[in-house]
């Protein structure tokens, strides 16, 4: 039993965690929350939806078109919310509001496109369970598992080792000396959003296999779980969103298993509000950085 | 005069009351250049608390109101006393998750009634009306009938309360603690430098919207006769911040034009209101890239001054002298 909350916990957990490091990437690269990233992240759900039911693709390919479309949305974003408040000094909550535009304007696009009611993927896998005897575990959660987990390893690779992940870094730890060195900022921030947004949509498909339903609302609540992650984990730091997405699923597990299941939806900030008290740099922060 | 006295018009007159109030609520947290984006959990914090006083207690309106304020208040020393020695964003993020832990909250509670929301709420125009009628007044007076009559003094009792609000906002923003906040609005690290407790006031002010947000939902609750869940949602968050990106954040006069255009405006677009939301995402992103500070800036006040002079002269013989240096 026990062994089995923490399968599921971590199944949730690392979609959580592959949201969440959405909203890290943009964060560490412009300093920003990106309040839109949850309705990327539907908007992913739908593209996939689409690809599978109408174009009757196999869920990989519906999986890259999702991470593409996510990436458009990203690149759009970025050149109407973002780039042009960075070109004039306006106050750090500009961004926040702009995004938040952003965020319910592509709610209400979403709405009259594809309409309210929750549509869900056509069975795709097989229902059986895996029997590994402490636990059994569906062959979708596998799937969203190793797609998860090798996503966000790629991507820690993908940061550590090349040159681009190098540059992002490099502009994460401070904008202005990495422009100086030579590093294309401008270049950075937009794949950097691009990229953040295409992971984002990805989750999106995720969290639509394993809940089974796909709809238009479904962008604001898990957008907050990502943004209590960030919290979490610490504001931009990679391993932090990751570990802090998979505490955060096994939490919420956790919490259905045994009793408050109706209370779900409040864990996340309850923990939120419990860490603030207690390690407000966030789990993994180096103190310093919760301060201003 | 009947078609002008409506019930439907004077319903939008009230909620055009309410919604300044809470544009009020905004720009308090906004003058410290904080974003609280809690506003709508503190209006269903107070909706409900003066709903259930009112409606499970017996406790009457006119106290259980400001009861609903306060309660607000207390909630807000929760999320309040942890985040504002951080980053904005911090209060920002948490505000929202506090929104939403309200909203879920109440959907579960029982005393709540779920989501199913709670209704035969004590309604002010009701509970006048029946004063009236104990004053013999119960078949109207003149050309107005009870309805109309009792509707009229729950709006002028609104309107004496937002007048109180916007005098205790343009009062504060002359006082130490108003000049406080603009000083930390400018630049937190300067202000604290020059021996501001940034904490304290942030926090201040934190607490005055939390309060004036509380209100207003408890009188929201009185005006409506029923709340839900639903009403105090992410998007009547993102609505009130709209009052105060449109409006304007810097002068008390732009969250209350921004409210006032705000309440009209759906009533106009009814034609379009699927399009509602999609229309207030792009005024948000429109706002911030090509007029951050909202439509009235301090600028436009004191051109709006200078233009219409002979009020001014009119103003100025009949308040105080300003102190000089002040700004």
């Amino acid at each position: 039993m026990l062994w089995q909350q923490v399968v599921n916990g971590l199944t949730l957990g690392s979609t959580y965690a592959l949201i969440a490091l959405g909203y890290t990437l943009i964060f560490g690269v412009l300093n920003i929350v990106n309040m839109a990233h949850g309705e990327i992240f539907m908007f992913g759900a739908f593209v996939a939806l689409m690809l599978v039911t109408t174009f009757k693709v196999n869920l990989l390919v519906a999986m890259a078109g999702a991470a593409l479309a996510g990436a458009v949305l990203g690149y759009l974003l970025e050149v109407t919310a973002l780039r042009p408040l960075r070109k004039r000094a306006v106050s750090h909550m500009a961004p926040l509001i702009s995004t938040i535009g952003v965020s319910i304007f592509l709610e209400s696009l979403a709405l009259n496109l594809f309409g309210a009611q929750s549509q869900s993927f056509p069975p795709m896998f097989s229902g059986k369970l895996l029997d590994f005897g402490l636990f059994q575990i569906s062959v979708i959660q596998v799937v969203i598992l190793a797609i998860s987990v090798g996503l966000m390893l790629v991507l820690k690779f993908w940061l550590d080792r090349t040159k681009m992940g190098k540059s992002i870094r490099a502009t994460s730890e401070n904008i202005d000396t990495a422009a100086i060195l030579g590093v294309n900022t401008q270049r950075v921030i937009t794949i950097t959003v691009m990229l953040a947004s295409g992971l984002g949509a990805v989750a999106g498909v995720l969290v639509g296999l394993a809940f089974n339903a796909v709809e238009p609302t479904m962008g604001i609540p898990m957008g907050f779980k990502g943004l209590a992650v960030l919290i979490l984990g610490g504001l931009g730091n990679i391993t932090g969103a990751m570990v802090g997405g998979l505490l955060l699923g096994i939490a919420e597990v956790f919490s259905v298993a045994y009793g408050a299941s109706s209370y779900r939806e409040a864990v996340a900030f309850g923990l939120i509000m419990v860490l603030l008290f207690l390690r407000p740099q966030g789990l993994f922060g180096s103190p310093g950085n919760g301060g201003r | 005069m009947d078609s002008l006295l409506n019930p439907y018009y004077l319903q939008i007159v009230m909620f055009v009351m309410i919604n300044a109030m809470l544009g009020i609520s905004i720009y308090l947290t906004l003058a410290t250049g904080q974003l609280s984006l809690g506003n709508a959990g503190f209006m269903s914090v107070g909706a409900y608390t003066s709903a259930l006083l009112t409606l499970k207690v017996g406790v009457p309106i006119f106290l259980a109101v400001p009861a609903g304020g306060i309660a607000a208040c207390l909630l807000a020393a929760v999320i309040g006393v942890p985040t504002t020695r951080m980053q904005g964003l911090y209060l920002a993020i948490a505000t929202l998750g506090f929104g939403e832990v309200v909203r879920v909250v109440a959907l579960n509670l029982k005393v709540t009634n779920g989501a199913l929301g709670l209704s035969g709420i004590p309604s002010m125009s009701v509970m006048t009306g029946k004063g009236l009628s104990e004053l013999g007044l119960g078949s109207g007076v003149g050309i107005l009938s009870a309805q109309q009559l009792s509707n009229i003094i729950v709006i002028v009792v609104l309107a004496l309360m937002l007048a109180c609000l916007v005098f205790f906002a343009l009062r504060l923003s002359k006082s130490r603690m108003g000049r406080a906040f603009a000083a930390i609005k400018a630049d937190e690290q300067a202000a604290e430098v020059s021996g501001i407790n940034t904490t304290y006031y942030k926090l201040v002010a934190f607490f005055m919207g939390a309060f004036v947000a509380g209100l207003a939902g408890a009188l929201a609750a009185h005006i409506t006769f029923y709340i839900g869940p639903q009403d105090f949602s992410y998007h009547k968050a993102v609505e009130i911040l709209l009052f105060a990106v449109l409006g304007g954040s810097n002068v008390v006069w732009g969250p209350l034009l921004g409210s006032f255009i705000l309440t009209l405006l759906p009533e106009v677009l009814r034609p379009v209101a699927e399009f509602r939301e999609m229309i207030y995402g792009a005024i948000l992103v429109i706002m911030m890239t090509f007029r951050p500070e909202g439509l009235l800036k301090e600028g436009t006040i004191r051109f709006l001054w200078a233009k219409f002079n002979w009020r001014a002269k009119a103003e100025d013989d009949n308040s105080q002298p300003e102190p000089e240096g002040g700004r």
